[in-house]
C-alpha cells in the first residue's frame, strides 16, 4: 500500500518559514481553503496554519544548538484523530494513506484536536470546521502542472531542499532511502501512531587533520629560499611534479 | 406509609412569573449569545486552536454529568426498593431529563456547525466515544421518558420498577461514556486515565443531588408544602456521602499520577503552579466544592439548618463548575509533550502553557443552559403533578408515628 509522506532534513531546515508561507498562499486559495486569519497584524493574531515551525535548544549552555523543526499533520498510520471522530468526517485513504477531513461531513466539535498528540488540527474559525494539512492532495495529482510540480507547496518553496516527498513504503523511493541510510526517525514514536512523516537529525560534520597535514615536510620554496642557508641543490617536489 | 398525593403547583404567583421571566432573560441571552459567536466566527470567544473547549464545555459537560446523578433519588427508589424515596422518584426524573436537555443545548449551540446535526444523528462512527454518547443521551431521554410515564400513569405502575433498573443501567453507562471522553485520550497528560470514568460517575452523584437537593428546598418553599426533616436529613446525608466520594477518586487519581514520574509535570501544574487552574482546583474544587460542604452536611448543628444545607448544596455546584474547568481548561492548557525534556518556542504558541481568557458570550451561554434545565422543570411542575402535596414526615417514613 502506498503511503505518501514527508521527510525533513532538520540538518539543513534554517527555519525561514518559506514552507509555511507557501502552505498558506496554496491552500488558503485552493480547495481545502480559506484558511481565515483575524487580526494577522494586529496584537493577538489568530489563523488557521497547515505547517508551523516550532524552534527549540538543545543541549546545555554553552554547548547548546538551535533546532529548528517544521511540524504539519504526520499522516499517522494508525491515526488517532480517525477513531475519534463522531461522524467519520475525520478519514484516511486507503490508496495513499493520506489523512483527510470531509469539511461537508464535520460538525466541528473539535473532538480531534484533542486527540491528535501532535498538535496538527486546526479548527477555521469562520468556516468552523476542523481543517489539517492535505499533502496538497489537490496538487499532487493534478495532471495539468509539469510533473516536477506534483509535490506539495511546501516541498517546493523550501530553499534548502530540506524537504522531501514520496512513498516511505516504497524501499526503493527517495524518501524511503533517505530515512535508512540518513537515520531518519518518527516525532514521538512511543504514542503508538506510526507518523510517516519522518525527520532526518541534526548531523555534525567533522573532517579529521593530523597536525602533519598541516606542516609541508618539504618546502618547495627551500630551493629559492636566499642568505640563511645554503643553496640546495637536491632534487625538490618542484623538480619532479607539475605544479 | 401513605399514599403520596401528587399535585401541579398553582403557578399564578407573581413569584412563579417572575422566575419564569428571570430564566427567559438567561435564555434570550443565551441565544444571543450564539448568535454572535455563529454570525462573527470562533474567534471572538476565548478558545483557540490550543484551547479548544472553552466555558460552554464546562457547563455542557457539568450539566450533563449532573443530570445522571439528579436520576439517583429515582433509582433508589426503584432499584433499592427504599419506599420512602418513591414520592420523590417523578421529580428525579423530570430533573434529569431538564439537565441533560440544559447540557446539550449548550453543546449543540457551541459546535462549529450546530447546523450539520442531523449529521451527527445518522452517520456514525462506532469506534468514537463521542458517537457513543450521542446514542446515550438520546437514549437517556427515551428510556427516562418512558420510567416517568410508568410512575405516572397508574395504570403502568407496574412495569416502572423494570423501567427504573433500566434507567439505572443506562445512566451508569452514560457517565462512563462522559468521564471516558477524557479517558480515552492518550494525546494529552492530564487525561487517558481509566479512573476518569468511575470518577465521573461518582461526580454525577454529588452535582445531580446538590440540584436536587436545592429543587426540592426551592419549589417546597415557595409553594409552602411540608417538606419534613426524615425524607431531608437522607438526602443531606447522601449529598455528603457522594462528595467524599468524589473527593476520594479525586486524591486517587492525582495520587497515581504523582507516582509516575511521566506525569510530574502537569501534576505540578495543576497542583503547584498553574496558577489559576491552582486556585480553581484548591479553592473551587477542594475547599468550595468538597471540604465546605462536608462540614456543614455532617457538623451536628449546621447540618440542622435547611438554609447551610442549601447553602452546601449551592457550592458543591459551584465547586462542580470549578472541577469540570480545571479537568477541561487546565487539561488543554498544559502544553503537548513532543519534545521530552526540552523547552520549545515558536511563532505558534506551541510548548507554552496556553492561555485562555473566558468571553462573555461564552458564559452567557453556559448560563443559558443552566436557566433553561430551570424553566424546563418550572414549567413541568405547573402542567403536570410531579410535586407530593406533602413530604411531611408522617407520609415519608413508614416508622414517624412509632417514635
Amino acid at each position: 500500500m502506498t503511503q505518501l509522506a514527508l521527510v525533513i532534513d532538520l540538518n539543513v531546515c534554517v527555519g525561514c518559514h518559506a514552507c509555511v508561507t507557501s502552505c498558506k498562499e496554496w491552500n488558503t486559495s485552493g480547495s481545502a481553503g480559506s484558511l481565515s486569519d483575524d487580526n494577522p497584524y494586529g496584537k493577538d493574531p489568530t489563523g488557521t496554519f497547515f505547517n508551523r515551525v516550532q524552534t527549540y535548544e538543545a543541549g546545555e549552555f554553552p554547548n547548546t544548538e538551535t533546532i529548528h523543526f517544521p511540524k504539519s499533520c504526520l499522516h499517522c498510520e494508525d491515526p488517532p484523530c480517525v477513531p475519534v471522530c463522531p461522524t467519520g468526517a475525520s478519514y484516511k485513504r486507503e490508496e495513499d494513506g493520506i489523512v483527510l477531513v470531509d469539511y461537508d461531513k464535520c460538525i466541528g466539535c473539535r473532538y480531534c484536536s484533542w486527540a491528535c498528540p501532535y498538535g496538527a488540527r486546526e479548527i477555521d474559525e469562520h468556516q468552523k470546521v476542523m481543517k489539517k494539512c492535505t499533502l496538497c492532495v489537490d496538487r499532487i495529482y493534478d495532471e495539468t502542472l509539469p510533473e516536477a510540480e506534483r509535490k506539495p507547496a511546501c516541498v517546493m518553496s523550501c530553499p534548502t531542499s530540506a524537504r522531501l516527498f514520496g512513498d516511505v513504503h516504497d524501499p526503493q523511493s527517495a524518501v524511503s532511502i533517505a530515512i535508512r541510510e540518513e537515520g531518519g526517525y518518527a516525532l514521538m514514536p512511543e504514542w503508538g501512531t506510526k507518523p510517516s512523516n519522518h525527520y532526518l537529525p541534526r548531523r555534525k560534520t567533522r573532517l579529521h587533520i593530523h597536525e602533519d597535514e598541516l606542516v609541508r615536510a618539504d618546502n618547495p620554496l627551500k630551493k629559492e629560499q636566499r642568505g640563511h642557508a645554503a643553496p640546495v641543490d637536491d632534487t625538490t617536489l618542484d623538480d619532479s611534479t607539475s605544479w | 406509609m401513605k399514599k403520596a398525593t401528587f399535585m401541579e403547583i398553582e403557578g399564578r404567583s407573581a413569584g412563579y412569573l417572575a422566575l419564569l421571566g428571570f430564566l427567559g432573560i438567561f435564555i434570550l441571552a443565551a441565544l444571543g449569545a450564539t448568535y454572535y459567536m455563529e454570525h462573527n466566527g470562533h474567534y471572538v470567544t476565548g478558545m483557540s486552536n490550543q484551547i479548544v473547549w472553552g466555558m460552554p464545555h464546562v457547563f455542557a459537560v457539568f450539566l450533563i454529568v449532573a443530570a445522571s446523578g439528579a436520576l439517583n433519588i429515582a433509582s433508589i427508589s426503584s432499584v433499592f426498593h427504599k419506599t420512602a424515596y418513591k414520592p420523590l422518584a417523578p421529580l428525579s426524573g423530570l430533573l434529569a431529563l431538564a439537565l441533560l436537555i440544559g447540557g446539550l443545548m449548550i453543546l449543540v449551540l457551541d459546535l462549529g456547525r450546530p447546523d450539520r446535526l442531523i449529521v451527527a444523528m445518522t452517520q456514525y462512527n462506532f469506534k468514537s466515544i463521542f458517537a457513543w454518547n450521542m446514542i446515550l443521551y438520546n437514549g437517556f431521554f427515551v428510556i427516562v421518558g418512558i420510567y416517568i410515564w410508568t410512575m405516572m400513569q397508574r395504570s403502568m405502575n407496574q412495569y416502572s420498577k423494570y423501567a427504573g433498573f433500566a434507567a439505572f443501567i443506562w445512566r451508569l453507562a452514560l457517565t462512563t461514556g462522559t468521564g471516558s471522553i477524557f479517558g480515552f485520550l492518550v494525546a494529552r497528560q492530564a487525561y487517558d486515565a481509566a479512573i476518569m470514568a468511575p470518577m465521573f460517575v461518582v461526580m454525577s452523584f454529588a452535582f445531580g443531588m446538590a440540584f436536587f437537593i436545592l429543587v426540592l428546598l426551592a419549589s417546597y418553599n415557595w409553594t409552602e408544602r411540608p417538606l419534613g426533616d426524615a425524607i431531608f436529613n437522607r438526602l443531606k446525608n447522601l449529598l455528603g456521602i457522594f462528595v467524599a466520594g468524589t473527593l476520594y477518586f479525586v486524591i486517587a487519581y492525582h495520587l497515581t499520577n504523582l507516582y509516575a514520574a511521566e506525569h510530574a509535570g502537569v501534576e505540578s501544574f495543576i497542583l503547584m503552579d498553574g496558577g489559576i487552574y491552582t486556585q480553581m482546583f484548591w479553592i473551587g474544587q477542594i475547599l468550595i466544592g468538597s471540604l465546605i460542604p462536608l462540614a456543614l452536611v455532617f457538623h451536628p448543628g449546621w447540618s440542622k439548618s435547611r438554609s447551610l444545607v442549601g447553602l452546601a448544596s449551592a457550592m458543591v455546584i459551584i465547586g462542580g463548575l470549578a472541577t469540570m474547568y480545571v479537568v477541561i481548561i487546565g487539561g488543554q492548557a498544559y502544553p503537548l509533550v513532543m519534545f521530552p525534556g526540552q523547552e520549545v518556542s515558536s511563532s505558534f504558541f506551541d510548548g507554552v502553557v496556553n492561555s485562555y481568557t473566558p468571553s462573555l458570550p461564552e458564559v452567557v451561554l453556559g448560563l443559558g443552559g443552566l436557566a433553561t434545565a430551570l424553566i424546563v422543570v418550572a414549567l413541568a411542575i405547573k402542567i403536570l403533578h410531579f410535586l407530593p402535596v406533602s413530604l411531611a414526615d408522617e407520609v415519608v417514613d413508614p416508622h414517624a408515628n412509632a417514635k
